[in-house]
């Protein structure tokens, strides 16, 4: 201490730094010691590792307190600080790019992830086989399930319900009939859609086997029976909702199948 | 087609069925089980938890003939029935 005295003591205690810890510092440790700031590095860069007065190589009081003298250190400080900020810059812009290629891809592997867990774009609570397993019918919520059928103008088929209406309750499966006659001297294909009013309840309203987006080729003057095999899901009875839906109305349209021409599924499936 | 109910409101997407689509039965070999079962159905002002059975003889009918994979029962929610059944059953005995 003794050395870092009165004739230091002014400029060090000028400059804000701790001067005696500096001192210390370039005595003892003899320049290994690490600095303690690097604008201390810089405006000291100039003195040796030792106290001795050395005043008129001493640059002088530093004219403001943010400004670095270029010093050797100090350039390699602001080129260390340059190449940082590259380096970050160069991170945040590949970030921003992988971004940007993420979403290109999420659709693409999305499908497939839907082809591989079978979900098919129903995010719908997992009416899965096992569900039909465990599931209990709810045995005070009585639905009543109408059923229209419909074709489009340019097949003449006779398609229509076998009957008019079924009572079931949630969670419990059910078998329905709907009856086609091909009135034709030809075999006709055609293919069906349904619909389920109101639509809310459509999501609750599950087809374990149905005759529905196949091709079904009939022949000439030929009719068959086509069953569909349905239950209703029992979280539609806990659905606030659905409190007020008594009357499902299930209803299939069928189509003429032109040959070769594949008709988009439902969903990401098949 | 733009009314006030155009915009968000949820519109039905149909989904295909979970088992696939029933072979159609040209030669009517399930006939007699399905006229059996609209027979219970018209006797029973419609109900369907009274024809269950019939429906599932129905279903059996199908699945021996080809027209319908295989499968257990009660993966077909018809685990009730198979219970009756086997009770029935170990009562006999």
């Amino acid at each position: 201490m003794g050395l870092c005295g009165r004739g230091w003591a002014g400029v060090l205690r000028a400059a804000g730094s701790g001067p005696r810890l500096l001192c210390l510092w370039a005595r003892g440790a003899g320049g290994g010691a690490p600095p303690r700031s690097p604008g201390e590095l810089g405006r000291y860069s100039q003195r040796g590792p030792s106290c001795a007065p050395r005043r008129q190589a001493w640059p002088g009081p530093p004219q403001a307190r943010g400004v670095s003298r270029p010093g050797p250190f100090a350039r390699g400080q602001e080129q260390e600080r340059r190449r940082r900020n590259k380096t970050v810059l160069t991170y945040v812009v590949a970030a921003a790019v992988g971004m940007v290629g993420m979403s290109y891809a999420a659709v693409p592997l999305y499908r497939l992830y839907c082809q591989a867990t079978g979900l098919g774009g129903s995010a719908v609570a997992g009416h899965g086989s096992d569900q039909i397993e465990t599931m209990e019918p709810v045995k005070d919520r009585i639905i009543k399930v109408t059923f229209n059928a419909d074709v489009h103008a340019s097949l003449h088929w006779n398609f229509r319900p076998q009957q008019t209406e079924i009572y079931v309750v949630p969670g419990e499966t059910a078998l329905a009939f709907y009856k086609a006659k091909n009135s034709t001297d030809k075999p006709v294909i055609g293919i069906s859609t349904y619909n389920v009013v109101p639509f809310e309840a459509g999501q609750y309203f599950n087809k374990i086997q149905c005759f529905c987006f196949e091709e079904q080729r009939l022949n000439p003057q030929e009719e068959v029976d086509m069953p569909v095999f349905f239950f209703i899901d029992p979280e539609f009875a806990e659905d606030p909702r659905m409190a007020k839906v008594d009357l499902i109305t299930l209803s299939y349209t069928f189509f003429e199948a032109k040959g070769g021409h594949k008709l988009p599924l439902p969903g990401y499936q098949k | 087609m733009s009314t006030a109910m155009t915009f968000g409101t949820k519109s039905f997407t149909p989904r295909p069925p979970d088992k696939g689509a029933f072979p159609l039965d040209h030669f009517g070999e399930c006939k007699g089980f399905k006229e059996k079962f609209m027979k219970c159905l018209r006797e029973n002002s419609f109900e369907n938890a009274l024809c269950r059975q019939e429906s599932k003889e129905y279903l059996e009918c199908r699945m021996e003939r080809q027209l319908m994979a295989k499968e257990p029962l009660e993966k077909l929610g018809f685990k009730d029935l198979i219970d009756e059944k086997s009770e029935a059953e170990h009562n006999k005995l």
